[in-house]
């Protein structure tokens, strides 16, 4: 079972991972095009329709991703301060109430959307260049199935946690600058904060 | 259902939606969730249509390409390892002024923050390493915890800020108007920070003692070195990216893209081991010769010489050179870069999810007609345009205590947008306030972020009350700065309204 938990994990992880490198090459065509038009006079006819696909890759794609990290922004001014139990049984019940209903018509939708733009071989109409959008639009039921698969494995989480009292853990991954910096500062492991420690402690005998 | 219209409906779902929240649920998907309940209840199996066309919308935004781009900049600078050279040199540039470490700490926080528009990582850092210089040098703690919690959240105000691109997103105006009306406050509330930081060192040096002789008086060769190799630098890159979105030369996306690129040159210019002698001869020629290509630039432009294309183009491509000529020798790892990928592609995965479900929601909720009946509460309570602004922003205000701004600002400014034509409010205007006034959510308890980051890494003798004492007096100067804007519109419309006519 936590073998399949984290194979779940790893397949959203390893998806949202590749997608974000989305965003290099974003900047070095954005970079490129703006070279060429500003420099060359020569404004490439693709650079509008490759900006928006890979930044709408590279979001989508990583959403489940960012749902394994815990990282969907909550409004977690009561939620913080509850026992890790009390969130999970919440997150169960939402998770069941809100997120599947919602993911499950955002799949059930996507598909319809897709096979039509399939059907109809249909191409981009925001540019004269008019690539095909019909991948495009494939992606949202593709979003959306990782999505679903990610939120089962965030249920069974919450079941864990209501039988264990406690959070099981994640894959181990890169954090937020201030979460690293304070879980160091928290376990002492910061020279500064030592030694400030002591400038309070001469302070207090003065 | 109960023989309920559907603008009740509407106002029902905003309610439930409010109670939601504060089960801590992610907010995307319950935006998402009651979208699709209330839609499909109110226009059945359309509902369907309009989820997918929302999100395809979110997803050929060209408003919100911007993001990801600015967020990536934000993480390499922030990676980059630079901000206590930044501090140091600004430091020493500060060094007879009085409160002069506190004074550089804004300055360091306000060009970092911009720089990286990341609030909590700002914090922590500048509390690792200029909180214990205060400290060490005797200032009071509240005032230097007042000093850096207010200095990290300038970042979302001061263009380019990540949050008027959120804004102008969500309201529909143009984010070049926005930055370009963003500047002068954001300049005008870090400078009332500085200026009552050292009046207060002034009336009572006690909070802010004076550097020893050796800090203060440093030979001014040193400091302009100083400056010259750590600010200009990080400086220059801001303002040529901001520049060139404010006098349309760019898109802010692709101001945002070559600001990235300039940010990795930059970065592995910084990291390079300059050791060896070849570096650092490399990088003094280049640095000569870019110097002349300004100057031939800044001439170019007041003269109104036309500017050699090929030389443009010779002088980037040398820009390239260098930064890959330091490439082998320099600190800035593939590690680097691929954590800066990774936290980019969550941080953008989480603002557009939000934006998804808030458009879902949002339209659904126009459907319904859910404004009309809290523009006719609102018009009942017959209030002046003033009353009105005051009654928005005191709201803002309060929501920004236990939310954060990316929720207020994608969930609850759509409530507020249509109530603004009823009282010939400019957007641009009231975008413009309520930036000045999301300073405050960081600050305000119970969820100041900024105040509780500094405590985590500051020593246990610094009470939590302290930190929140220190931050009131700039708490104020954000409401005195919310005032004057709003009796002296010109502060932020001039400029926008000089450049785009």
């Amino acid at each position: 079972m936590d073998r399949l938990l984290l194979l779940v994990d790893e397949i959203s992880t390893w998806v949202g991972k590749t997608a974000g490198w989305c965003i290099l090459i974003l900047t070095l065509t954005t970079s490129y095009e703006v070279f060429m038009r500003y420099i060359f006079l020569a404004p490439t006819a693709w650079a509008f329709d490759a900006s928006y696909m890979l930044y709408g890759t590279l979001f989508m794609l990583a959403g489940a991703y960012t749902l394994s990290r815990n990282g969907h922004v909550r409004g977690d001014f009561i939620y913080r301060s509850w026992a890790p139990a009390k969130q999970a049984k919440w997150d169960l019940v939402l998770y069941i109430l809100f997120f599947f209903p919602g993911m499950i018509a955002f799949v059930y939708a996507g598909y319809g959307y897709a096979k039509l733009s399939w059907l109809t071989n249909e191409h981009s109409s925001a540019s004269p260049f008019g690539p095909p959008v019909y991948h495009y639009k494939t992606l949202i039921p593709i979003t959306g199935v990782l999505m679903v698969m990610q939120g089962a494995v965030e249920v069974i989480r919450c079941i864990k946690c209501i039988q264990t009292g406690e959070w099981p853990k994640r894959l181990h991954d890169v954090e937020e600058l201030e979460k690293v910096v304070l879980e160091k500062a928290e376990h002492g492991e910061i020279q500064v904060v030592k030694e400030l420690e002591e400038l309070g402690v001469r302070k207090g005998n003065i | 259902m109960f023989g309920w219209g559907n603008p009740e409906l509407g106002v029902l779902m905003l309610a439930l939606f409010v109670v939601c929240i504060m089960f801590g649920f992610p907010i995307a998907f319950t935006l998402m969730a009651l979208g699709v309940f209330f839609g499909y209840f109110a226009m059945g199996d359309l509902i369907f249509n309009l989820l997918v066309q929302r999100t395809y919308s979110v997803m050929t935004n060209d408003v919100l390409i911007s993001i990801p781009l600015f967020v990536f900049m934000g993480y390499i600078i922030e990676r980059a390892n630079i901000l206590d050279r930044l501090f140091r040199s600004l430091q020493l540039a500060a060094g007879p002024m009085p409160a002069s470490l506190a004074i550089a700490t804004l300055a360091t926080c306000a060009i970092f923050a911009t720089a990286t528009g990341i609030v909590g990582a700002v914090v922590t850092l500048m509390g690792l390493l200029a909180y214990p210089a205060m400290l060490r040098a005797g200032y009071d703690p509240k005032l230097s915890a007042g000093v850096i919690c207010a200095g990290g959240c300038l970042g979302i105000l001061i263009p380019p800020s990540v949050m008027l691109i959120l804004y102008g997103a969500t309201a529909g105006v143009s984010v070049v108007k926005l930055y370009a009306g963003a500047f002068f406050p954001g300049i005008m509330l870090a400078g009332l920070y500085m200026l009552y930081t050292s009046v207060m060192a002034l009336l009572n040096p006690k909070l802010a003692p004076q550097l020893p002789p050796e800090d203060r008086n440093v030979p001014l060769t040193t400091v302009l070195m100083a400056l010259l190799t750590s600010f200009a630098p990080l400086a220059g890159l801001i303002a040529a990216a901001l520049g060139s979105i404010i006098f349309g030369l760019a898109t802010p996306s692709e101001a945002a893209a070559m600001g990235s690129l300039g940010a990795i040159l930059l970065t592995i210019g910084y990291a390079a081991d300059y050791s060896k002698p070849r570096n650092l001869w490399i990088v003094r020629t280049y640095g000569v010769l870019a110097g002349a290509f300004v100057v031939y630039l800044i001439v170019a432009a007041i003269t109104h010489v036309e500017v050699d294309r090929y030389g443009v183009g010779a002088a980037l491509f040398v820009t390239l050179i260098v930064g890959l000529a330091l490439l082998p020798g320099t600190k800035f790892s593939f590690v680097q870069l691929k954590e800066s990928v990774f936290l980019t592609a969550r941080t953008t995965a989480m603002v557009c999810w939000l934006f998804i479900g808030s458009f879902t929601f949002s339209a659904v909720f126009a459907y319904l007609g859910g404004h009309e009946p809290i523009e006719r509460f609102v018009t009942a309570l017959n209030l002046s345009t003033t009353g009105f602004m005051i009654l928005s922003q005191v709201i803002i205000f309060i929501l920004g205590w236990p939310l954060e701004w990316t929720e207020i600002i994608v969930i609850f400014m759509p409530i507020f947008l249509p109530l603004l034509k009823t009282f010939n409010v400019d957007p641009l205007f009231f975008g413009l306030l309520v930036a000045l006034n999301i300073q405050t959510s960081f600050l305000s308890p119970p969820v100041a972020m900024a105040p509780f980051y500094l405590k985590g890494v500051a020593p246990s003798w610094v009470n939590i009350n302290d930190i929140f004492r220190g931050v009131l007096p700039f708490m104020l100067i954000v409401v005195i700065c919310m005032i004057m804007l709003y009796t002296f519109p010109q502060i932020g419309l001039w400029l926008p309204n000089q450049l785009y006519r």
